[in-house]
């Protein structure tokens, strides 16, 4: 059991630090590409224009949507560390125990909340027009894979709940 | 019971094979079920039956 943990425990480090890698690319050719061409516009911009139909408020709005994303692909990744201490108690050999009940329900409440915010921010970015928001595309993706995931999260920490308790009834068989 | 019969917990724990903690949750009344073979090792090691050692208490 404690060789398969640590396999398991290699290859959840490995898609972190592919994940945190990618994620931090991704936040590189965010700022040198993206930013430099509202940088190119905020020259040329005609500054008499009202804040809020310019298209400064259009440009911000941008940013400020990328930021949230890349603000919530980063609390997804966090929500895969749980992955370790869920298998750090296994090897311990706690299997029912309430912290892996919480870790459980944690990755549940990351991948709903992840899916919904990140499902808002890509409308939201659509809506100022930079980038095109398909709802299939958004089926093929977040919703169908990780709100599955999460709901399966949950249904694995309640499975746990009822393993903790059945645990403790053996135990208190005398 | 067991001081009817002049006995320490931890003699009877060692007499019917169980541990003092074990037998603390029995006497305590903690435990959810306990075994046949638990019981049958209680009243043999205490000469007694099982109504003598069990008590039903309304919750």
């Amino acid at each position: 059991m404690k060789d398969n943990t640590q396999i398991l425990s290699i290859i959840t480090y490995v898609v972190l630090l592919a994940s945190v890698s990618i994620l931090l690319n991704d936040m590189r050719e965010f700022d040198f590409n993206q930013f430099k061409a509202f940088q190119n516009w905020a020259k040329i911009a005609n500054k008499s224009d009202s804040w809020f139909t310019s298209q400064n408020v259009i440009q911000w709005s941008y940013y400020a949507i990328s930021a949230g994303l890349f603000f919530w692909r980063g609390y997804l990744i966090y929500g895969f560390t749980y992955f370790l201490c869920i298998l750090k108690e296994v090897e311990n050999g706690n299997f029912f125990s309430e912290n892996n009940i919480k870790y459980f329900k944690k990755i549940g409440d990351i991948f709903i909340c992840y899916t919904i915010n990140v499902s808002v921010l890509r409308f939201l970015l659509a809506t100022v027009g930079t980038s095109t928001f398909n709802v299939f595309n958004l089926l093929k993706t977040e919703i169908s894979i990780l709100i599955p995931c999460g709901l399966g999260f949950y249904l694995l920490a309640e499975i746990f709940k009822r393993g903790k308790e059945a645990e403790e009834e053996n135990e208190l068989t005398i | 019971m067991l001081a009817k019969r002049n006995m320490k917990s931890n003699e009877l724990a060692e007499i019917i094979d169980i541990t003092p903690a074990n037998l603390s949750i029995l006497k305590s009344g903690k435990a959810k079920a306990v075994r046949f073979s638990t019981l049958e090792a209680i009243c043999k090691a205490l000469d007694c039956q099982p109504a003598d050692i069990l008590e039903y208490v309304e919750d």
